[in-house]
Formats: C-alpha cells, sequence, structure tokens
C-alpha cells in the first residue's frame, strides 16, 4: 500500500476518535506508523501481546485502540486474543502487515504467511483486506465493530520485496 | 508472610483505586480477600498484568493503579518493565509477590532467585522496593506517597497450602465492574 494511502488511513481513524495506536513495527505499515509517530500517538512495545495488554487498560478507560503488528507477531498474540480480548470481549481494532502473500516472500515469512486468513477464521477474529481501493469501507467496517464493542482487524498486504 | 496476608495490607491500602491481579492463586486470594468492582481479576494472558496495568494508569492519572504480579508472571513479561520505564507513569504500583516457584501449577522453581531482580527494576527507572515482612511492608507503604511512580515492591513470600476458592463473577461482569469504577 502507497505511502499517501497510509498516512491518510492514519488520519482517518484519528479522527474517527482512534485514540491510542499500540504495537511492533512492520516494514508493510511503515507510512501508518511514521504518521502515528509524527502526531506523537504511538507507543512501541516489546512485543505484540505486551500492546495488547496496554490497549486493553486504555479501551477499559474509555479510550480507544488500535494495534498494529505485522503477521508473525499475530501468531505470538493468539493466546492473548483468546484469553483476554475474547474472554472480555474487548473492543480492539488489530491492523495486521501481511507478509508471506506472496509466494516468493522470504523464507521466514512462507508458511505463516500461507496460513495467515485461515488463523483468523479459526480464532473467529472477523478481518478484511484493505487495498489502496476500499480502504475507506474497511475502516469504516473496523470503526462499526468498535462501536458495537467487538474486536476485529484489518489486513494490510505486503505487495513488494526488498 | 504469607502472600495472603501481603494481599490483604496491599489491597487495604489502595482502598477504591483499581488493581490489576495476576492470573492463578493471586487473583483468586484477592478475590476471597478483598473484592471489589475496581479490582480486574486477569483470569488468563499470563504475563499480562503489567501491561493491563499500563494503559489503565496512563489514562487515570488521578488514580493510582496498583498490579499485584508474581514472579513467575513478570519473568514471562519482562519488556513490559522496559516499556513502563520508559513512560513513567507517576501513579504506577507494581507489586510482585515472590514465591520463587509456580505454585498455580504445582510448585515449579522459576529462576528469579538465580537474578538480582532489583538491580533490572533499577535500572528501567523504577523506584525498587524489597521487603522481606510484615512489619517492612507496612512501613514502606507508610512512606509511599513520598515516591514518585513507577514503584516496584518486590515482595518475598513463603509458599502456602492455604488455597482460595476460584472467582465466581464471570469475565464481563469483571469488566464491566472496572469501567464502571474508572468513571467514578
Amino acid at each position: 500500500m502507497n505511502e499517501s494511502i497510509q498516512r491518510q488511513i492514519f488520519h482517518y481513524l484519528l479522527d474517527k476518535k482512534i485514540e491510542n495506536f499500540i504495537g511492533v513495527p512492520d516494514s508493510t505499515l511503515k507510512y501508518f506508523i511514521d504518521e502515528g509517530l509524527k502526531n506523537k500517538k504511538i507507543i512501541i512495545t516489546t512485543r505484540e501481546e505486551e500492546a495488547i495488554g496496554i490497549g486493553v487498560g486504555m479501551t477499559l478507560s474509555n479510550s480507544k485502540s488500535l494495534i498494529f503488528m505485522q503477521n508473525a507477531g499475530f501468531a505470538n498474540s493468539l493466546s492473548t486474543i483468546t484469553s483476554l480480548v475474547q474472554l472480555y470481549e474487548i473492543p480492539l481494532i488489530f491492523l495486521i502487515g501481511w507478509r508471506g502473500y506472496l509466494i516468493n516472500d522470504a523464507p521466514e515469512h512462507q508458511k505463516i504467511g500461507k496460513i495467515q486468513p485461515e488463523l483468523l477464521k479459526i480464532i473467529g477474529l472477523k478481518s478484511r483486506v484493505i487495498t489502496e481501493n476500499n480502504w475507506k469501507q474497511g475502516c469504516d467496517w473496523a470503526l462499526l465493530e468498535n462501536k458495537k464493542k467487538k474486536p476485529c482487524s484489518l489486513v494490510i498486504r505486503r505487495m513488494f520485496h526488498d | 508472610m504469607i502472600r495472603k496476608e501481603a494481599i490483604e495490607i496491599i489491597s487495604t491500602y489502595a482502598k477504591n483505586n483499581p488493581i490489576v491481579s495476576a492470573n492463578g492463586f493471586i487473583s483468586r486470594d484477592l478475590f476471597e480477600i478483598k473484592d471489589k468492582e475496581s479490582n480486574f481479576y486477569m483470569i488468563g494472558s499470563m504475563g499480562l498484568a503489567s501491561s493491563i496495568g499500563l494503559g489503565i494508569a496512563l489514562k487515570n492519572p488521578k488514580k493510582t493503579i496498583f498490579v499485584f504480579d508474581g514472579d513467575g508472571n513478570i519473568l514471562m513479561n519482562l519488556g513490559s518493565l522496559v516499556t513502563i520505564g520508559s513512560l513513567r507513569p507517576k501513579n504506577f504500583v507494581h507489586i510482585i509477590f515472590d514465591n520463587n516457584i509456580h505454585e498455580s501449577t504445582g510448585g515449579q522453581p522459576t529462576n528469579i532467585s538465580k537474578i538480582n531482580f532489583e538491580t533490572i527494576a533499577n535500572a528501567t527507572n523504577f523506584k525498587t522496593f524489597k521487603i522481606t515482612s510484615k512489619k517492612e511492608l507496612i512501613l514502606t507503604l507508610k512512606n509511599l506517597r513520598k515516591f514518585s511512580g513507577p514503584i516496584l515492591l518486590h515482595i518475598l513470600i513463603l509458599p502456602s497450602q492455604n488455597t482460595s476458592k476460584r472467582i465466581t463473577i464471570s469475565s464481563k461482569e469483571i469488566r464491566n465492574r472496572l469501567i464502571t469504577s474508572l468513571i467514578k
């Protein structure tokens, strides 16, 4: 996803009262995170699960939170999502960078990238893939889920190699 | 001192400030001794009590947030000390009940007694106290307001055969009670 759209997505969500952006950086989400840093709205954590914990505490305090991570970090977070986010029904929005979407991505991303959509389905976390064309509808959907007090996720595919 | 005694002293001191308690026997003890709507019993997600507490602390600067953690729990999320130490919330009090074992799973050892935990806590910007007796705990709490957070109390406790009952309220109820108490 291009730089300008990523920066727009950050401001779109900020304008819709998402107040906290917490997570572990991912190159697929580089410009989104950079825009958040410029606006001093980002907390970088040591692990993805820690970010989820902080987001839960903020959400319980009536302050809406988005958790960003790479899909490798999403795999790290499975137990936290089931035994914290879903158990207590905490409305977090996850933003996940999808490494291994392209089949010839780096070897460490291939397996997890292949099972990424299945993983989301199996644990029952609703998700939408957002692109340069449909990002607004995707964000509106996530904001509506958030309003209904449901956790959900937005996924951005990595479409390039470095 | 056993954990229940320490929990009773600190939860009384905390009054109606939020307490986020770690999974296992810590939450069960707190539930049995002093159940309050401002208690958040984290029944799963081992390691994350301090992270949840940090989120609450950052958004509720007028309240003092207490985290009831265990040695097994904090060792599972040591990075949390880095994040808390970098943000330096003044209203954050992190209690480690250290029995040197994973008591809830049958008493297997953690490795905390083999390292210098205070050095780690000090290095991550916590005002740190090591406490080995009830007398020390009471004295430390008496003087606690003189210090600015993040504060960490590393309390050495004895293992106990006295197991508390399970938490009988649902996760949704735990959540809703806390949300209500934070608005007050």
